[in-house]
């Protein structure tokens, strides 16, 4: 503790030079060259014993039961190019094939068939920017605006469809990424705004449920338990499924959204087979049929 | 009831609306705050080939509290985890555990009003990210956390 203090009060300059140094050094040059280094060295030890005595490390192992799971907006729900870069380095998918239908959708009166479709158009335009195929990332960004314009958000994703349209022409992918990401969460923002939060997490799970289908075929394609472990998702289906269960009756009640929890309902077994490596090239065509269907179902309601 | 109760109790009622909406901007404010440091903690990283997400999650914290944000991850990416207070007083910390509540060997490290973690997963599942506030002059401090992630 002694030497502690000295180094503070040498570091800080609050003790007498004279007093601490002085009479064993040859020159006041040599001096002050020797005060200047011990001054640093003092700084330097002192900083090394304060800041693990200011925070200590955090423990080996919490118990995660004091954390409420009624939290359900503390969920980080990932961007399906989270998973498609993963499986660009697992092989070299044809993205190309994975494009959706070609055509652009129209809105229906259905706000929660439109919210959900808004998802999957959106996912579309992940699957696109890995194709590196501009024109039908041009082609989704103005659908985004015209189903946007549907449920009276359009005025906050305008920005982000001009956005992806002159990044996609500049071919600047990343750029794109994150518009899409962006255009993802005006959306969510602007339906909270107007009080239409389960809309919002209509526009999620059709994202979700689109990029569940194109990774499942990609796996399928070239099944290895590596491709597989990236369906391995319990914490996605729970969440969704308890977003579902909080919704108003109204919307439980929308024959898709009913179809959507049944089809959750089969795909979380599948999806939470644990250890990870336990999803066989069975389960992975299972749970491509499922959301494959739901997709379908989803644009072929667009009118 | 009479008219002296009823005009009692829109006047409370009017009060409490009143100190509602004057409070409510002052909480949504420090959480923007924190938010604006969050992504200015980002922003160097996204000019290195991370992509930052656009979501963000906040709260506030008193000393010693912890919140969890829960993640899916995936194994073969890398993610960074941008954690900001809006009080320069307020030291913060984020450390990421994995499903069964152990602390995961990702790299954590603050400076200033900042936290930061940073994960290469070894096992694609849920991961959580314990936020918490370590020391502050202040009773609560306003938090708010971003994420990024590239390719491994």
């Amino acid at each position: 503790m002694p030497l502690i203090i000295s180094c503070t009060r040498l570091a800080v300059g609050t003790c007498s030079i004279r007093s601490f140094l002085c009479f064993i050094l040859p020159s006041p040059q040599v001096k002050f060259r020797l005060i200047v280094i011990l001054r640093f060295i003092c700084t330097i030890f002192i900083s090394a014993l304060a800041v693990p005595a200011l925070a200590e490390s955090p423990p080996q192992k919490i118990d995660l039961s004091q954390f409420p799971a009624d939290t359900i907006d503390r969920v980080i729900v990932p961007v399906p190019s989270e998973v498609f870069g993963v499986l660009d380095q697992l092989g070299n998918p044809n993205w190309q094939s994975e494009l959706g239908p070609a055509r652009t959708y129209p809105a229906s009166p259905n706000r929660a068939q439109v919210a959900l479709l808004l998802g999957t158009i959106i996912a579309d335009g992940f699957v696109a920017v890995e194709a590196e195929d501009a024109e039908r990332v041009k082609k989704i960004g103005r659908n985004v605006l015209t189903l946007a314009e549907a449920i009276n958000v359009r005025k906050s994703v305008v920005t982000r469809s001009n956005s992806i349209i002159e990044k996609a022409n500049a071919r600047q992918w990343n750029a794109v990424r994150r518009e899409f990401d962006g255009a993802l969460q005006d959306v969510h923002q602007a339906m909270v705004e107007l009080d239409d939060e389960q809309l919002a997490q209509l526009v999620s799970l059709g994202g979700w449920l689109r990029g569940t289908e194109v990774l499942t075929s990609i796996i399928d394609e070239k099944y290895s338990q590596d491709r597989a472990e990236l369906l391995y998702q319990p914490l996605l289906i729970d969440y969704f499924n308890q977003q579902i269960n909080q919704m108003s009756a109204r919307l439980r009640g929308n024959p898709l959204v009913e179809e959507i929890q049944e089809s959750l309902q089969r795909i979380g077994p599948l999806i939470k087979k644990s250890p990870a490596d336990n999803i066989s090239s069975e389960t992975v065509t299972e749970i491509n049929s499922l959301s494959a269907k739901i997709v379908g179902l989803i644009r072929a309601r667009a009118g | 009831m009479n008219f002296s109760s009823l005009h009692l109790r829109s006047l409370v009622g009017a009060a409490s609306l009143a100190a509602l909406l004057l409070t409510l901007p002052q909480a949504l404010a420090y959480v923007d705050d924190a938010l604006s440091f969050a992504y200015e903690a980002a922003n160097p990283y996204s000019q290195r080939g991370w992509i930052i997400r656009e979501d963000a999650w906040g709260g506030d914290l008193g000393k010693g509290e912890k919140e969890a944000v829960t993640a899916q991850l995936f194994r073969g990416n890398q993610y960074i985890f941008f954690l900001a207070t809006d009080e320069d007083t307020t030291a913060i910390r984020v450390s990421i555990y994995d499903n069964k509540g152990n602390l995961t060997d990702a790299k954590s490290w603050q400076s200033g009003r900042f936290a930061y973690a940073e994960i290469k997963p070894r096992a694609t599942g849920t991961y959580h990210a314990i936020i918490e506030v370590i020391s502050s002059a202040e009773e609560r401090s306003g938090w708010a956390l971003v994420y990024g992630f590239k390719k491994d």
